[in-house]
């Protein structure tokens, strides 16, 4: 007898049967990005940190010192993984199944956040670019801010419901809407 | 009311990001007598005022830092990572 998996998003039963179009205010479940956490070995972390910055294709998301979740969603698990294993001095974990990367993005952004962190998320406290773990309704995630109004959130998969229902609470008033999205 | 603490490495965060483990101690040599050991896992002063803790960043870089707090005012005289405070009693 042989056994067939195949891949199901943890939001899969969040969000079928719910095609609108897109509003200003939109958060979109990415499909299948793949997200390894890398720790640097004690004396490592400076040559870790710049091996990291040397990959193309990649984010890296600063967790605490010494210590990175590198997301891709154009670069598969098995190249990533291969290109993470070539940087000396560096645990490396495969995390794809284990987290959930959701992008938020539009003009009351900031509003809705407010709701669901206690950070500042002004541009000159919490700039493009930047990145950190933070409680984000009730769950420690890393948060990170890739564009003026678009935030990226990694989420661990198991706490990923309760989450993505939250933020949509919080995002009812400014009419946020939901999908998947391939990248 | 929100108490802050302003991590080192995260930068200013709210208590519920934290958690709390108890005084600072230093942690006693093994070849200690049994006394010590109870003293050091038992017994606590809960002084009232300044004093310095260990508190966890659970939810933000998961470090232990120390933070040198007064207990009545809850006024933050410094937080410092537990690697860089050093093993004080040792």
């Amino acid at each position: 007898m042989s056994l067939t998996l195949f891949h199901q998003h943890v939001l899969e039963d969040h969000l079928s049967g719910f095609e609108a179009k897109a509003n200003p205010n939109h958060l979109a479940a990415i499909r299948r990005p793949a997200i390894f956490s890398v720790l640097a070995h004690r004396g490592h972390e400076v040559f870790v940190k710049s091996g990291l910055a040397s990959i193309e294709g990649v984010q890296v998301r600063d967790c605490a010192p010494g210590e990175w979740l590198v997301v891709s969603t154009g670069l598969g698990a098995v190249v990533m993984e291969n290109t993470l294993a070539e940087i000396a001095g560096a645990s490396v974990i495969d995390q794809s199944d284990g987290r959930a990367l959701l992008r938020i993005h539009g003009p009351n952004v900031r509003r809705i956040l407010a709701k669901c962190v206690a950070v500042d998320l002004h541009p000159d406290g919490f700039a493009v670019g930047t990145s950190t773990n933070m409680l984000c309704c009730h769950v420690a995630v890393n948060l990170a801010r890739s564009g003026g109004d678009t935030f990226e959130i990694v989420v661990p998969r198991s706490f990923c419901g309760s989450v993505f229902e939250e933020i949509m609470e919080m995002g009812r008033e400014f009419a946020l809407t939901a999908a998947f999205a391939d990248s | 009311m929100a108490s802050l603490i302003t991590c080192p490495h995260c930068g200013t965060r709210p208590k519920e990001e934290f958690s709390i483990r108890g005084t600072a101690l230093g942690r006693p040599h093994p070849a200690v007598s049994e006394e010590d050991w109870h003293r050091y896992v038992y017994l606590r002063d809960n002084p009232k005022g300044r004093y310095q803790e260990y508190w966890h960043h659970a939810a933000g870089c998961r470090r232990w830092l120390v933070v040198d707090r007064d207990n009545v005012t809850h006024d933050v005289f410094g937080v410092t990572d537990a690697a860089t405070f050093g093993r004080v009693g040792e």
